[in-house]
Protein backbone atom coordinates (compact mmCIF):
# COMPACT_ATOMS: atom_id res chain seq x y z
CA UNK A 1 0.00 0.00 0.00
CA UNK A 2 1.72 3.71 -1.14
CA UNK A 3 1.69 6.31 1.45
CA UNK A 4 0.52 9.09 1.29
CA UNK A 5 0.55 11.47 4.49
CA UNK A 6 2.91 14.44 4.68
CA UNK A 7 4.57 12.68 7.31
CA UNK A 8 8.69 11.32 7.07
CA UNK A 9 8.67 7.53 6.06
CA UNK A 10 7.62 5.78 8.50
CA UNK A 11 9.93 2.90 10.20
CA UNK A 12 8.48 -0.12 11.72
CA UNK A 13 5.37 -1.81 10.09
CA UNK A 14 3.35 -0.71 12.98
CA UNK A 15 4.29 3.13 11.90
CA UNK A 16 3.39 2.22 8.57
CA UNK A 17 0.03 0.59 9.71
CA UNK A 18 -0.83 4.28 11.94
CA UNK A 19 -0.02 6.45 8.64
CA UNK A 20 -2.10 4.23 6.54
CA UNK A 21 -4.69 4.64 8.98
CA UNK A 22 -4.45 8.80 9.36
CA UNK A 23 -4.46 8.94 5.46
CA UNK A 24 -7.45 6.78 5.05
CA UNK A 25 -8.87 8.46 7.80
CA UNK A 26 -8.07 11.93 6.82
CA UNK A 27 -9.11 11.50 3.40
CA UNK A 28 -12.58 10.61 4.42
CA UNK A 29 -13.15 14.01 6.69
CA UNK A 30 -12.76 12.65 9.89
CA UNK A 31 -9.35 13.99 11.33
CA UNK A 32 -9.77 18.04 11.15
CA UNK A 33 -6.59 19.69 10.70
CA UNK A 34 -4.90 19.93 13.88
CA UNK A 35 -6.88 17.57 15.84
CA UNK A 36 -4.41 15.04 16.73
CA UNK A 37 -1.96 17.13 17.85
CA UNK A 38 -4.97 18.96 19.78
CA UNK A 39 -6.26 15.83 21.19
CA UNK A 40 -2.43 15.01 22.49
CA UNK A 41 -1.83 17.95 23.94
CA UNK A 42 -5.30 17.90 26.00
CA UNK A 43 -4.23 14.17 27.32
CA UNK A 44 -0.72 14.81 27.74
CA UNK A 45 -0.58 18.19 29.73
CA UNK A 46 -4.09 19.10 30.56
CA UNK A 47 -5.88 16.12 31.75
CA UNK A 48 -4.28 13.99 34.59
CA UNK A 49 -4.40 13.08 38.07
CA UNK A 50 -3.64 16.87 39.44
CA UNK A 51 -7.08 16.79 38.19
CA UNK A 52 -8.51 14.01 40.75
CA UNK A 53 -6.15 15.06 43.75
CA UNK A 54 -8.21 18.84 43.59
CA UNK A 55 -11.34 16.34 43.79
CA UNK A 56 -10.29 14.83 46.63
CA UNK A 57 -8.59 17.79 48.61
CA UNK A 58 -11.84 19.51 47.94
CA UNK A 59 -13.54 16.38 50.13
CA UNK A 60 -11.18 15.97 52.57
CA UNK A 61 -12.28 19.76 53.79
CA UNK A 62 -15.73 20.28 52.67
CA UNK A 63 -18.44 17.73 54.08
CA UNK A 64 -20.94 19.05 51.89
CA UNK A 65 -18.79 18.36 48.97
CA UNK A 66 -17.71 15.58 49.96
CA UNK A 67 -21.58 14.45 50.29
CA UNK A 68 -22.46 15.45 46.95
CA UNK A 69 -19.35 13.34 45.68
CA UNK A 70 -20.36 9.96 46.83
CA UNK A 71 -23.80 10.84 46.00
CA UNK A 72 -23.02 12.05 41.96
CA UNK A 73 -19.50 11.43 41.07
CA UNK A 74 -19.78 12.98 37.61
CA UNK A 75 -21.93 16.18 38.88
CA UNK A 76 -19.76 16.80 41.59
CA UNK A 77 -16.34 16.13 39.99
CA UNK A 78 -17.59 18.88 37.18
CA UNK A 79 -18.56 21.27 39.84
CA UNK A 80 -14.50 21.37 39.55
CA UNK A 81 -14.66 21.67 35.53
CA UNK A 82 -13.60 18.05 35.08
CA UNK A 83 -15.74 16.14 32.88
CA UNK A 84 -16.15 15.20 28.86
CA UNK A 85 -15.78 12.35 27.04
CA UNK A 86 -14.80 9.19 29.68
CA UNK A 87 -16.03 10.78 32.66
CA UNK A 88 -19.65 11.04 32.23
CA UNK A 89 -20.61 8.10 34.47
CA UNK A 90 -18.05 8.89 37.66
CA UNK A 91 -18.78 6.71 40.52
CA UNK A 92 -16.52 7.67 43.66
CA UNK A 93 -15.85 5.05 46.04
CA UNK A 94 -14.22 6.14 49.94
CA UNK A 95 -11.94 4.18 51.71
CA UNK A 96 -12.58 3.58 55.48
CA UNK A 97 -10.35 2.67 58.13
CA UNK A 98 -12.44 -0.96 57.71
CA UNK A 99 -12.39 -0.70 53.86
CA UNK A 100 -10.45 -0.33 50.77
CA UNK A 101 -11.17 0.12 47.40
CA UNK A 102 -9.23 -0.36 44.31
CA UNK A 103 -10.26 -0.04 40.39
CA UNK A 104 -9.40 -2.37 37.51
CA UNK A 105 -11.09 -2.73 34.30
CA UNK A 106 -10.79 -6.70 33.28
CA UNK A 107 -11.97 -6.20 29.57
CA UNK A 108 -10.02 -3.49 28.14
CA UNK A 109 -8.75 -0.36 29.81
CA UNK A 110 -11.34 1.53 31.06
CA UNK A 111 -9.91 4.38 32.92
CA UNK A 112 -11.83 7.97 34.90
CA UNK A 113 -9.55 10.01 32.01
CA UNK A 114 -10.53 12.97 33.13
CA UNK A 115 -9.35 12.80 36.60
CA UNK A 116 -6.52 10.46 36.16
CA UNK A 117 -5.30 11.60 33.17
CA UNK A 118 -3.64 8.25 30.86
CA UNK A 119 -3.78 4.96 32.38
CA UNK A 120 -0.55 3.59 33.25
CA UNK A 121 1.61 0.86 31.52
CA UNK A 122 0.40 -1.51 34.25
CA UNK A 123 -3.06 -0.35 34.32
CA UNK A 124 -3.46 -1.67 31.63
CA UNK A 125 -1.12 -4.86 31.43
CA UNK A 126 -2.82 -8.74 31.72
CA UNK A 127 -1.47 -9.35 35.01
CA UNK A 128 -2.80 -6.35 36.94
CA UNK A 129 -6.20 -7.17 34.89
CA UNK A 130 -6.32 -10.69 35.74
CA UNK A 131 -5.29 -10.70 39.42
CA UNK A 132 -6.56 -7.95 41.04
CA UNK A 133 -10.03 -10.08 40.56
CA UNK A 134 -8.62 -12.79 41.63
CA UNK A 135 -5.89 -12.09 44.43
CA UNK A 136 -6.32 -8.13 44.99
CA UNK A 137 -4.64 -9.05 48.45
CA UNK A 138 -1.65 -10.19 47.57
CA UNK A 139 -1.13 -8.28 44.45
CA UNK A 140 -1.36 -5.17 46.93
CA UNK A 141 0.99 -6.09 48.53
CA UNK A 142 3.45 -7.06 45.53
CA UNK A 143 2.75 -3.10 44.91
CA UNK A 144 4.14 -1.95 48.37
CA UNK A 145 0.63 -1.67 49.24
CA UNK A 146 -0.03 -4.17 52.02
CA UNK A 147 -3.01 -4.53 53.85
CA UNK A 148 -3.69 -5.75 57.53
CA UNK A 149 -5.95 -9.38 57.26
CA UNK A 150 -9.28 -7.16 58.79
CA UNK A 151 -9.06 -4.24 56.23
CA UNK A 152 -12.01 -5.46 53.56
CA UNK A 153 -10.77 -5.00 50.05
CA UNK A 154 -13.47 -3.84 47.45
CA UNK A 155 -12.24 -4.43 43.62
CA UNK A 156 -14.18 -1.97 41.27
CA UNK A 157 -14.73 -3.64 37.87
CA UNK A 158 -15.03 0.13 34.84
CA UNK A 159 -16.63 -0.21 31.93
CA UNK A 160 -17.81 1.95 29.17
CA UNK A 161 -20.68 2.72 31.25
CA UNK A 162 -19.30 3.44 34.73
CA UNK A 163 -16.01 5.07 35.45
CA UNK A 164 -14.69 4.38 39.39
CA UNK A 165 -12.23 6.75 41.53
CA UNK A 166 -11.16 5.59 45.02
CA UNK A 167 -11.46 8.40 47.72
CA UNK A 168 -8.75 7.69 50.16
CA UNK A 169 -8.69 8.44 53.71
CA UNK A 170 -7.02 11.91 54.69
CA UNK A 171 -3.90 11.45 56.40
CA UNK A 172 -3.81 12.37 60.57
CA UNK A 173 -2.24 15.69 61.61
CA UNK A 174 -2.99 17.75 58.43
CA UNK A 175 -5.76 19.65 60.10
CA UNK A 176 -5.17 23.56 58.97
CA UNK A 177 -3.34 22.47 55.32
CA UNK A 178 -4.78 24.52 52.70
CA UNK A 179 -6.73 22.55 49.65
CA UNK A 180 -3.28 23.23 47.45
CA UNK A 181 -1.43 21.42 50.02
CA UNK A 182 -3.84 18.90 50.76
CA UNK A 183 -4.09 18.47 46.42
CA UNK A 184 -0.46 17.45 46.91
CA UNK A 185 -0.36 14.88 49.05
CA UNK A 186 -2.58 12.77 46.28
CA UNK A 187 -0.97 10.38 44.06
CA UNK A 188 -2.59 8.74 41.04
CA UNK A 189 -1.80 5.49 42.55
CA UNK A 190 -4.01 6.33 45.70
CA UNK A 191 -7.15 7.27 43.71
CA UNK A 192 -6.52 4.02 41.53
CA UNK A 193 -6.26 2.21 44.94
CA UNK A 194 -2.86 0.58 44.61
CA UNK A 195 -1.88 2.77 47.67
CA UNK A 196 -2.82 3.84 50.91
CA UNK A 197 -1.69 6.84 53.42
CA UNK B 1 -1.34 -19.34 26.09
CA UNK B 2 -0.24 -19.49 30.01
CA UNK B 3 2.25 -16.40 30.10
CA UNK B 4 2.85 -16.75 34.14
CA UNK B 5 0.67 -13.94 35.65
CA UNK B 6 3.61 -11.80 37.63
CA UNK B 7 4.05 -7.91 37.86
CA UNK B 8 8.17 -8.56 38.30
CA UNK B 9 9.67 -7.01 34.82
CA UNK B 10 6.78 -4.32 35.17
CA UNK B 11 7.88 -0.76 35.52
CA UNK B 12 5.58 0.43 38.02
CA UNK B 13 5.39 4.52 37.77
CA UNK B 14 4.99 5.79 41.02
CA UNK B 15 5.20 9.54 39.85
CA UNK B 16 2.24 11.87 39.44
CA UNK B 17 1.65 13.26 36.02
CA UNK B 18 4.05 10.90 34.04
CA UNK B 19 4.41 10.68 30.22
CA UNK B 20 1.37 8.64 28.65
CA UNK B 21 3.14 8.36 25.65
CA UNK B 22 6.13 6.41 24.26
CA UNK B 23 6.53 7.48 20.38
CA UNK B 24 4.70 10.22 18.03
CA UNK B 25 2.67 6.92 16.21
CA UNK B 26 0.67 5.87 19.71
CA UNK B 27 -0.34 9.36 20.74
CA UNK B 28 -1.54 9.25 16.67
CA UNK B 29 -3.11 5.79 16.63
CA UNK B 30 -4.99 7.52 20.25
CA UNK B 31 -6.18 10.61 18.69
CA UNK B 32 -7.18 8.54 15.46
CA UNK B 33 -9.38 6.83 17.53
CA UNK B 34 -10.90 9.83 19.25
CA UNK B 35 -11.79 11.52 15.57
CA UNK B 36 -13.57 8.14 14.72
CA UNK B 37 -15.67 8.36 17.89
CA UNK B 38 -16.23 12.14 17.90
CA UNK B 39 -16.91 12.31 14.23
CA UNK B 40 -18.13 8.74 12.86
CA UNK B 41 -19.92 7.76 16.07
CA UNK B 42 -21.16 10.82 17.40
CA UNK B 43 -19.34 10.61 20.74
CA UNK B 44 -20.43 7.15 20.89
CA UNK B 45 -17.13 4.63 22.20
CA UNK B 46 -18.90 1.37 22.49
CA UNK B 47 -18.02 0.76 18.94
CA UNK B 48 -14.27 1.32 19.18
CA UNK B 49 -14.28 -0.32 22.57
CA UNK B 50 -15.64 -3.35 21.49
CA UNK B 51 -13.11 -3.82 18.85
CA UNK B 52 -10.78 -3.08 21.58
CA UNK B 53 -11.84 -6.04 23.54
CA UNK B 54 -11.76 -8.56 20.61
CA UNK B 55 -7.78 -7.17 19.72
CA UNK B 56 -6.65 -7.46 23.28
CA UNK B 57 -8.21 -11.01 23.34
CA UNK B 58 -6.87 -12.19 20.65
CA UNK B 59 -3.09 -11.01 21.45
CA UNK B 60 -3.11 -10.55 25.13
CA UNK B 61 0.37 -10.14 25.33
CA UNK B 62 0.62 -7.63 22.37
CA UNK B 63 1.51 -4.10 22.93
CA UNK B 64 -0.84 -2.03 24.18
CA UNK B 65 -1.07 0.55 21.55
CA UNK B 66 -0.83 -2.21 19.00
CA UNK B 67 -4.00 -3.58 20.05
CA UNK B 68 -5.23 0.07 19.42
CA UNK B 69 -3.99 -0.02 16.31
CA UNK B 70 -5.49 -3.45 15.35
CA UNK B 71 -9.39 -2.11 16.67
CA UNK B 72 -8.82 0.49 14.92
CA UNK B 73 -8.14 -0.89 11.75
CA UNK B 74 -11.16 -3.90 12.25
CA UNK B 75 -13.37 -0.57 13.05
CA UNK B 76 -12.45 0.86 9.73
CA UNK B 77 -14.47 -1.17 7.45
CA UNK B 78 -17.31 -0.80 9.97
CA UNK B 79 -17.77 2.91 9.82
CA UNK B 80 -20.80 4.31 8.77
CA UNK B 81 -20.91 6.67 5.38
CA UNK B 82 -20.82 10.37 6.39
CA UNK B 83 -22.09 12.91 4.25
CA UNK B 84 -19.52 16.35 3.78
CA UNK B 85 -21.04 19.09 5.25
Amino acid sequence: MSDSTHRPAPVSPVEQRVAALEALLTERGLVPEGFIEQVTRRYESETGPMNGAKVVARAWLDPQYKQRLLADGTAAIAELGFGGPEGDHMVVVENTAATHNVIVCTLCSCYPWPVLGLPPAWYKDPPYRARMVREPRALLAEMGCPLPEEVEIRVWDSSAEVRYLVLPQRPPATEGKTEAELAALVTRDLMIGVARL
Amino acid sequence: MTTPLSLSGLDLPRRNGELAFDAPWQSTVFALAAAVIEHAFGGNREPFRQQLIKAIAAEPGRPYWESWTAALEALVPTLPERSTP
